[in-house]
């Protein structure tokens, strides 16, 4: 399983991790390997050269506040996540979704970089954070100096397992503008079980709400699609809208057109269609009423 | 217990009825057990076997050359190494490795024994297999159709009377069963209400904790030790030394501890024989683990079951007749498993009383996975159908379900007509307790009332009852068990027992059994209960047959041994043996209790006298069951067991999601022996039906199981966990040790029935089709799912 691994690298500053990625190129990233490990046994993933573990990197860790925005280090767990005072009160969308992930055991080792990266139509922090207008930060180093970039995270998927990261890139943090006052934010997922489950579908929700309507709608979908995805035409149909019975159910409508999942061992199209008619109608009835 | 000072008085209480911790509980908590996992024998080699890449197929050729040259590699073996091959199974259908025809998934190719797994993974990789493609039988329904493609075809120049094996079918019907009492035809005539619905059973596997393993030793004399996980050691003996050739004297199974059974290690299967010829080849000891996915692909599964079921009563709620057709997919071959509609019968003639009862099942061949025994063993499918129908039946007539099942539930004495006797029946008891417990009537009118009630989650209770063999099974020629046993000089006892332990809890109750007998602590215990050279016969772990069967055993043992005891205390203190008793360690005085000597102090005695004597005692039981006749009656188990399980569900109708919320049983268990062994078995049992109900689902497509891991393959999850409330009936059965009966299948039975029927209460759709998955109800729920039907089907 592990064939091909010639060289096994734990960079201790994002520097020298940089460095080596510049150098190497044919490197394979590890943080949690709760994705990692699982596709390698299954031979869905092949190693390259060299393994990097990214564990020992200070800089990649933890969740910090810069002004208006929050920092997550691309090795934050779930389960720091999950715990995190700041995620807490100012993100409670994504706390939510950390707490629909995986088990304990997956949630001490899973990180978001991790998850980010996999880029799997249904990884479950990803339609948060794209509710929240979250912005990936990729660092590498071209020459003496560090240089990062940033891309807004609804950017960044390109199909399932595949982003914009260039081979010498590291994805550093993850950015997300703390919410006005005002915003709401709902996520829901759909596994055929409460706890343990992959998300047949999900579906975030945020908005800023005013008298009765909601203002910079945005709403996006998980595992209906190649790539977690915001559904501009939703979003379009609810924007500005009096939250009542017409507009929910016209926007649930546009929601079930606008996606286009596909039949698969979990679901059928057809019900991933239903669920997300459904449960965005109750979602939105869940808002209307709080 | 105690001696109290001044009266010498002991004061000890019964073992029986108590809170006993399993005696494994403390090594397996602390993940000191060592399975098979964890045994490793000097110079032992690895094994991995090639299976097959196609459903179907002839092969062409098998190019083992690369595998043999890889260092590491000692033997890679193919049928064309193993002239001597003989066919295995209940059938004798097929052989461990295929070498013209690969049938299914699972088909064993080729074996390779190697230094390490990893270079036994990386030999298997390097062997070529061409195949031709036959045409693929994938549904039970296509296999008997005119013109089927033919899994064993019948092939030219066997011996008359051989093995499938050698003369293949002229079908693809493995097996068939007949049976019959009364006269349905006429009592459908009579009857004012007769309903017929299809039902069918989906495919599930056991998911032991312990995957598959053995590991296979020759000696220097050519003796044979198989460390297994089998559940019946000494049926294999004899059947590995038929498959070998060899004599059984000389092959001795040693059960490490089992992680988990279910009946999924009731046949010889073929990765055990396999593993037995490598070592013969390599002459060295060779260990065959599975991975997980191979324990999906290549463990048995339980029998998938395609059901129509006619059912007629009178207007006063009087049941007239049951006339049941099944298909059953065997897979490739023939498992023990075949033989569930032994189970299924009994159900359909005997839980209520029917007066005309026809059941007929065809087991037929596919290119599917092996279907196998699994707890319940036919009883879940039979239950499934039958306790739907008597929900509808009572709607039919206006009657409320639990008065309709009160009016046909059987008694005490009753004999049915299949021939059981019940001489111990506590059925009633156990709809009533249930059916209280729950508030079953009032919540049913209830919850029905609002169906159509605004909102998406909806509330439903359904009940559903059950009846299993509780004093083993006579499917073999002896049903029985035997037990040594030997008191030491300090009055602990080692009990040498045939009966395995899969984890059930039987080396505990029957220690407590002893003790109860001897006056002992359970600490006095050591079982030994695991090798077929110092084991006596025992048939096996199966049919829920243990506590009763292996229990009357050890009981007879103990009987003994006191008997002995005490003859001669009676000889030493010049009295009648009558008035004496073993208690809290100490022999006594009956009537009083009062300690006359400790008994560790008095074996001692015994043995160190110039006329020394050892208290070892023997024993074997036999329970009084009957074989079954040709048409399938006869009093085949010495008790029966019963239950009653009340499901309550909240039904999600805009997603299809059906939680599990409250679970009321009542079991007939006899007697209730070790309370919190037994609580335990009722509430895995019960989390069992309800993964069989709700989430697991192993699918299988064109021959192909589509999701061999637990990513996609539902377990129940803790938060899904019903909450639960059981009663146990005691109904004393005379002939059950301590009065008890046994229960291991019991609480898995009821739950689908019973979830089926809840789910019908709360949104007023019926479902005949399993498992209740999300997206399968939510079809249902909006009128997306075509009914069900299965014309009966015979062969000509
Ligand atoms: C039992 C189980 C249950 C699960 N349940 C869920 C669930 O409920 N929801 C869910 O969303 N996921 C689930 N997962 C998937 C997985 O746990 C998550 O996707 C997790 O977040 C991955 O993080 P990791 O740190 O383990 O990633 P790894 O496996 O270490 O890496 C994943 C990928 O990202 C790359 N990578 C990692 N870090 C970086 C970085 N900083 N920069 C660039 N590339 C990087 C790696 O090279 C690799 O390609 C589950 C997995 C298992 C085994």
């Amino acid at each position: 399983m592990n064939q091909g691994i010639e060289r096994y690298l734990a960079p201790q500053s994002l520097d020298q991790a940089l460095f080596a990625l510049q150098e190497l190129g044919e490197v394979t990233l590890l943080a949690g390997g709760t994705d990692l490990m699982p596709q390698a046994k299954a031979g869905r993933a092949k190693f390259k050269r060299t393994l990097m573990n990214l564990r020992g990197i200070p800089e990649l860790k933890g969740v910090s506040r810069e002004g208006n925005t929050l920092r997550l280090g691309a090795l934050a767990t779930i389960t720091e996540l999950l715990h995190d005072p700041l995620v807490g009160e100012h993100l409670p969308v994504l706390r939510e979704a950390c707490d629909h992930f995986a088990s304990d055991q997956i949630r001490n080792a899973a990180t978001l970089g991790g998850n980010i990266n996999n880029a799997s139509p249904a990884g479950d922090t990803l339609v948060p954070l794209l509710v929240l207008d979250a912005e990936v930060e990729l660092a590498s180093r071209p020459d003496e100096a560090i240089y990062r970039r940033r891309m807004p995270l609804s950017e960044f998927f390109v199909g399932p397992g595949k982003t914009r990261r260039a081979p010498a890139e590291l994805l550093s943090a993850v950015l997300v503008p703390c919410p006005a006052p005002g915003h709401v934010a709902r996520f829901y997922k759909f596994g055929a079980r409460p706890a343990l489950d992959i998300s047949t579908i999900s579906i975030g929700l945020a908005g800023v709400r005013k008298n009765g309507h909601l203002e910079n709608v945005r709403v996006a979908f998980g595992a209906v699609a190649a790539t977690p995805l915001r559904a501009l035409a939703t979003e379009e149909a609810l924007e500005g809208r009096q939250l009542d019975a017409q507009t929910i159910a016209r926007v649930a409508a546009t929601a079930r057109q606008e996606v286009q999942p596909i039949d698969d061992l979990r679901a059928s199209a057809w019900y991933r269609q239903e669920l997300v008619h459904n449960m965005l109608t109750r979602m939105l009835e869940h808002v209307a009423q709080n | 217990m105690a001696v109290l000072e001044k009266s010498r008085k002991v004061v000890a209480e019964s073992l029986i009825g108590q809170r006993i911790p399993k005696m494994d509980a403390p090594e397996k908590a602390s993940g000191k057990t060592r399975y098979i996992h964890d045994l490793d024998l000097s110079g032992q080699l690895h094994a991995r076997i090639l299976r097959s890449a196609r459903i179907h197929a002839r092969i062409k050729s098998i190019d083992t050359r690369a595998a043999k040259a890889l260092p590491g590699v000692h033997v890679v073996l193919t049928a064309a190494d193993l002239p001597d091959q003989r066919p295995i199974g209940v059938a004798k259908d097929h052989f461990p490795l295929k070498g013209e025809v690969v049938r299914s998934q699972r088909d064993e190719i080729a074996a390779v024994a190697a230094e390490s797994v990893e270079i036994a993974e990386a030999a298997l990789k390097l062997i070529r297999v061409e195949y031709e493609d036959l045409p693929v039988v994938a549904d039970a329904r296509a296999a008997i159709a005119p013109g089927a493609p033919l899994i064993h075809p019948p092939r030219q120049g066997a011996p008359a009377g051989a093995a499938v094996a050698y003369t293949g079918r002229p079908d693809n019907v493995a097996m068939r069963f007949d049976y019959s009492h009364g006269d349905v035809i006429q009592a459908e005539a009579d009857s004012d209400v007769v309903i017929e619905d299809s039902f069918k059973l989906h495919y599930v596997t056991h998911c032991c904790m312990g995957v598959s393993g053995v590991i296979a030793e020759f000696d220097a004399s050519g003796y044979l030790t198989l460390y297994s996980n089998t559940q019946v050691p000494f049926l294999h003996k004899r059947e590995f030394a038929e498959y070998l050739n060899m004599d059984p004297a000389r092959i001795r199974i040693i059960q490490p501890p089992i992680g988990g059974g279910f009946g999924s290690k009731l046949d010889v299967y073929p990765f055990e024989v396999i593993c037995v010829f490598l070592a013969r080849a390599a002459q060295r000891p060779v260990k065959l683990v599975f991975t997980r996915e191979e324990e999906f692909l290549a463990s048995p599964t339980r029998q998938p079951v395609l059901l129509t079921l006619r059912s007629g009563c009178k207007k006063d709620g009087t049941l007239t007749f049951r006339t049941v057709h099944t298909l059953h997919d065997n897979g490739a071959y023939t498992s023990w498993g075949a033989t569930t509609p032994f189970v299924m019968m009994q159900t359909f003639s005997s839980l209520y009383r029917v007066p005309h009862c026809d059941y007929h099942t065809t087991a037929v061949y596919t290119n599917n996975p092996y279907a196998g025994s699994f707890r319940g063993y036919g009883n879940l499918q039979a239950t499934f159908a039958i306790e739907q129908h008597m929900d509808m039946l009572a709607d039919a007539i206006g009657m409320d379900p639990l008065a309709f099942r009160l009016k046909n539930a059987q008694e005490s004495g009753e004999v049915t007509g299949q021939g059981m006797v019940f001489k111990s029946c506590g059925f009633k008891d156990c709809l009533t307790t249930a059916a209280t417990r729950s508030d079953y009537v009032v919540k049913r009118a209830a919850y029905r009332a609002r169906q159509k009630d605004a909102g998406a989650v909806k509330r439903g209770i359904g009940m559903a009852s059950m009846l299993h063999v509780g004093g083993g099974a006579k499917i073999y020629p002896s049903d029985g068990c035997g037990t040594m046993l030997k008191m030491d000089d300090f009055g602990a006892l080692t009990l040498i027992t045939g009966a395995s332990e899969i984890g059930q809890g039987s080396e505990t109750v029957l220690a407590q059994l002893v003790c109860e007998e001897l006056g002992l602590p359970i600490s006095a215990v050591t079982v030994v209960n695991n090798d077929t050279d110092i084991t006596p016969w025992d048939v096996g772990v199966h049919a829920s047959r243990t506590t009763f069967i292996a229990g009357n055993s050890a009981i007879g043992a103990a009987k003994k041994a006191k008997a002995k005891i005490l003859a001669a205390a009676a000889r030493k203190y010049e009295c009648a043996e009558e008035t004496l008793d073993l208690k809290g360690g100490f022999i006594v005085r009956k009537e009083s209790d009062e300690a006359l000597i400790e008994l560790a102090k008095f074996i001692r005695g015994l043995h160190f006298s110039d006329k020394a004597e050892l208290v070892m005692t023997t024993f074997y039981y036999e329970p009084p069951s009957v074989h079954q006749d040709k048409g399938f009656k006869g009093d085949v188990s010495a008790t029966y067991a019963w239950a009653t399980q009340v499901v309550e569900v909240e039904v999600d109708t805009a997603t299809g999601i059906v939680s599990m919320t409250h679970v009321t049983g009542a079991h007939d268990v006899g007697r209730v022996l070790n309370r919190l062994g037994l609580e335990g078995q009722i509430e895995g049992g019960v989390i069992m039906g309800q993964g069989y109900a709700l989430t697991e689902n192993l699918m299988v497509e064109d021959g192909r199981i589509r999701n061999p891991n637990f990513r996609d393959y539902k377990l129940v999850t803790a938060p899904e966990i019903p909450a639960m409330d059981v009663s146990f009936i005691e109904s004393m059965d005379g002939e059950g040790p301590q009065g008890a009966k046994g229960v291991g299948e019991a609480p898995a039975i009821c739950i689908a029935a019973a979830t089926a029927n809840a789910i019908e209460n709360a949104t007023g759709v019926r479902l005949f089709e399993l498992p209740f998955t999300p997206e399968k109800v939510y079809r249902a729920l909006h009128g997306q799912t075509e009914k069900l039907y299965w014309a009966p089907w015979k062969p000509e």
